[in-house]
């Protein structure tokens, strides 16, 4: 259906650098040693030499945000010689002069345009699980890279919940390898799920991780250190993790895993255009032929059109149903490939209860990545549990900011909240991430309100099941009895969710989903989604590293 | 005199709190930060901004409501307000709001004005012109309705409101160097990063706790018990757990 065009600037730049390094990791994604080697953290003459297409240049793929999923996506294309545009509705991030090592200050980070949460349990968005940029959600999460189990792909078949995905563990294992090859990814071997190994060892612990190891231990619960997508070691011309603690600010060391250090760079050499600031207002669409024909995208309050061969879209589970719903015309009166229904919904979030406990120790949890150990022990369904699935268990390390919607959630203030927070230093925070389960009603949905383009914005209603409630609350007992075992005195508990993935699902037959197990929509054979929308259900894993993971194998497929 | 140096008289912590790490100064470790994090920092030193969001009503009760809430009773107060009215005025909000809240600037005026009713019905007053203790009792029963996650305050979710002042207030709170130095929080620590991880480990810039084993539990039920029952709210232990007997004029 796309024709493979020749190969051009790309080979050549990468036989240049690489000739007789011998280097697989590199050959494949030369990101890493794209960046510069001193103190400046962007190859600026990579960004002033970047191609830049004309708006009517019909290039070879056109692809909306450059995140995980889309940052991934364009580097894979234009490795293989495409002529790829990706757009992004924020900044193209320079991390020395962008971020900082600041809580408030890094506001700018996420996606603030209006959005409207409603249901039994409205899920506050922004900062938690929405980015914007080039980088996307990557360049504030916390750096927890696990791959998800081989269970994952079949809950319905084995424990009659959920759904069955349309591919398997096996289909997506050669993927998650490169992946963790490229990020990289550190870690102890991984016991759980399919074992495996990981190909930076694992970083030293922190005060919190400390705790949460003992605790474990005394219970019987196995931990592991990682895994988490940030250098331990040099890795091309990115340096070692200096454990300032401000993952979730932007790493501003470049050790930190996101698509704009690991991805975006070697999509540049290979003549990639990143065009920022550029929000894309509608998917085009010809009649006749039933093709996409490219995006309509707003810069500086002027619309224009992209025109492209494929349009992949990868805007996250709110932006992305958001998009094709907005795109509707005569023959998709009710959004682009919702000829089911199915557009915007089983949308997830993960329950994401954390309970923090006192020590009479300082454990000064800020000074490592919050992201250290983590326990995968309860991942699976236990026929001896109340509830189908599981959850998993980590380490979280607050900032004050965050910290004290800890405090608040108890229901403290004045006084005593002044009181907890002057006592930060000596608390351990772990976090649980529980695999709540897709719900057709879990779904984004255009809202009435519209936002400074005139455009309706995204409502997203969500509530939980009678499953979701149980395993959350097991999920916090555990916690409390790690935090106890660990000579905890006072505890303290929050209830809140973390990440976003489905809301325009894969499946086996149209009237299940909207991509197929390629990724691309049932509907127009030249339109892909390419991001954590189409995942079928979500595990206990932290979702970037499988939403990396199916972007190249969509691009494996495009590529041929 | 060097340009770099802050002088000595600079305030260093919120008023009126015994410190618990006495002499920390997350400012002296200024010249580790870069320079676009130190920037940003030392912005909320400086003078805050004038008022531009809430209007001269909204303002004494905004006051008075986040004074409570962060029991900023004593200057230097740490300038929330202004922060807050500048995040207001600049639309610098997540983005996402309630169904059945207007977005966040109109749900701060919406809400304020609604608590100077509450104060007009219980005492004939402004809001702002109460006692402390009787703002507190104006307050408490719509962070107990949070606490118990339902009820409807005029018209709005209880725990919706609550969530949307005391976010306001703690985001704009600890932001501020005070609030880090009040807590023995590291700060900003690029390009300098960190060396010592572990239990009872510091760097050598880091001050310990002088006050390790404190009952925040037994402090939190004195407070909270004081404000359902206790007309005298806040007694004297409350404040005074955390008050320098020696240096400190009790002033209730």
């Amino acid at each position: 259906m796309v024709n493979r065009p020749v190969t051009g600037i790309g080979s050549r730049i990468t036989r240049r650098l690489f000739a007789g390094a011998g280097d697989h990791v590199a050959a494949r994604n030369a990101s890493a040693w794209l960046l510069p080697t001193g103190d400046e953290r962007t190859n600026y003459q990579l960004r002033r030499d970047m191609r830049r297409y004309r708006d009517d240049d019909e290039v070879d793929a056109v692809i909306v945000g450059a995140g995980a999923g889309g940052g991934t996506l364009a580097q894979r294309l234009a490795h293989a010689g495409w002529r790829v545009v990706a757009l992004d509705a924020g900044p193209f991030w320079d991390p020395d002069v962008d971020w900082v090592s600041d809580e408030a200050g890094s506001h700018h980070l996420y996606w603030n345009e209006p959005r409207v949460i409603d249901g039994i349990n409205p899920v506050p968005l922004g900062s938690n699980n929405s980015g914007r940029g080039v980088g996307g959600s990557m360049v504030h999460y916390a750096g927890y890279a696990p791959r998800l189990h081989p269970s994952d792909f079949a809950t319905y078949s084995r424990d009659g919940v959920g759904v069955d995905w349309p591919i398997t563990y096996e289909q997506l294992r050669p993927f998650y390898r490169d992946l963790e090859e490229e990020l990289p990814v550190a870690g102890e071997h991984w016991p759980w799920g399919e074992p495996h190994s990981y190909p930076h060892s694992p970083h030293p612990v922190s005060g919190d991780a400390l705790l949460f190891q003992a605790g474990c231990h005394a219970l019987g619960i196995p931990t592991k250190v990682g895994p988490v997508a940030i250098t331990n070691g040099r890795f091309g011309n990115r340096p070692h993790c200096i454990y300032r603690g401000f993952c979730l600010q932007g790493c501003k060391v470049n050790a930190k895993a996101s698509p704009l250090i690991t991805h975006i760079p070697d999509a540049l050499a290979h003549g990639a255009e990143i065009r920022a600031d550029c929000m894309v207002s509608r998917i085009g669409f010809d009649e006749r032929t039933g093709l996409a024909t490219g995006v309509h995208y707003l810069h500086g309050g002027v619309e224009h059109f992209q025109a492209a061969r494929l349009v992949a879209v990868a805007g996250y589970s709110i932006e992305t149903p958001r998009l094709l719903l907005n795109s509707a015309n005569r023959r998709f009166p009710d959004g682009l490939c919702n000829d089911h229904d199915q557009v915007g919904r089983y949308l997830m979030v993960q329950g994401a209860p954390q309970v923090a406990g006192r020590f009479s120790a300082e454990v000064r949890a800020y000074k490592a990545p919050p992201p250290s150990v983590s326990s995968e022990h309860y991942y699976e369904t236990d026929p001896g549990r109340p509830y189908q699935r599981g959850f998993s268990l980590q380490t979280v390390a607050p900032l004050p900011i965050t910290f004290a919607e800890h405090v608040l959630a108890e229901g403290h203030w004045g006084a005593p909240l002044r009181e907890y927070m002057r006592d930060y230093i000596h608390w351990a925070t772990f976090g649980a991430l529980c695999e709540f389960l897709p719900q057709p009603d879990n779904r984004v949905t255009l809202d009435a309100q519209t936002d400074r383009h005139g455009l309706p914005v995204a409502r997203f209603t969500f509530g939980e099941c009678d499953n979701d409630r149980v395993m959350a609350e097991t999920a916090i007992a555990t916690m409390r009895d790690v935090l106890g075992a660990a000579g905890a005195g006072e505890l303290m508990t929050i209830r809140r969710y973390a990440h976003l993935v489905g809301g325009a699902r894969m499946a086996a037959r149209p009237t299940d989903g909207v991509v197929d197990p390629d990724l691309r929509t049932f509907a127009i054979p030249n339109l892909y989604i390419t991001d954590g929308s189409v995942l079928p259900t979500q595990g206990a894993a932290n979702p970037a590293l499988t939403i990396m993971a199916l972007a190249a194998r969509a691009a494996a497929h495009l590529v041929g | 005199m060097a340009v770099n140096r802050i002088p000595r008289g600079v305030n260093r912590t919120p008023g009126d709190r015994r410190e618990k790490f006495p002499g920390y100064d997350v400012i002296t470790q200024l010249p580790t930060w870069d320079v676009v994090t130190a920037g940003v920092v030392l912005r909320r030193l400086g003078p805050p901004p004038p008022i531009r969001y809430f209007t001269q009503d909204e303002e004494p009760i905004a006051c008075a409501l986040l004074d409570q809430i962060l029991d900023q009773r004593h200057e230097p107060r740490v300038p929330v307000l202004q922060m807050i009215d500048a995040r207001l005025a600049e639309s610098q909000t997540d983005g996402w709001r309630y169904h059945d809240l207007p977005h966040d600037g109109q749900a701060w005026r919406d809400s304020l004005h609604a608590l100077n009713d509450d104060a007009r019905r219980a005492y004939g007053t402004d809001f702002g012109l109460l006692t402390w203790a009787k703002q507190g009792h104006i307050i408490a029963p719509i962070a107990g309705m949070n606490l118990h996650g339902t009820g409807d305050w005029h018209g709005m979710p209880a725990a919706r409101v609550w969530s949307l002042w005391t976010r306001y207030a703690t985001a704009a709170f600890y932001a501020h160097p005070w609030a880090w130095n009040e807590i023995g929080f590291g700060g900003p620590a690029y390009p300098r990063g960190y060396k010592n991880l572990g239990l009872d480990r510091r760097e050598p810039w880091e001050v310990p706790d002088r006050d390790p084993d404190r009952d925040l539990v037994q402090l939190a039920r004195e407070v909270e018990d004081a404000r359902r029952h206790d007309t005298h709210y806040p007694h004297p232990p409350v404040i005074g757990l955390s008050r320098d007997p020696l240096h400190d004029e009790p002033e209730w």
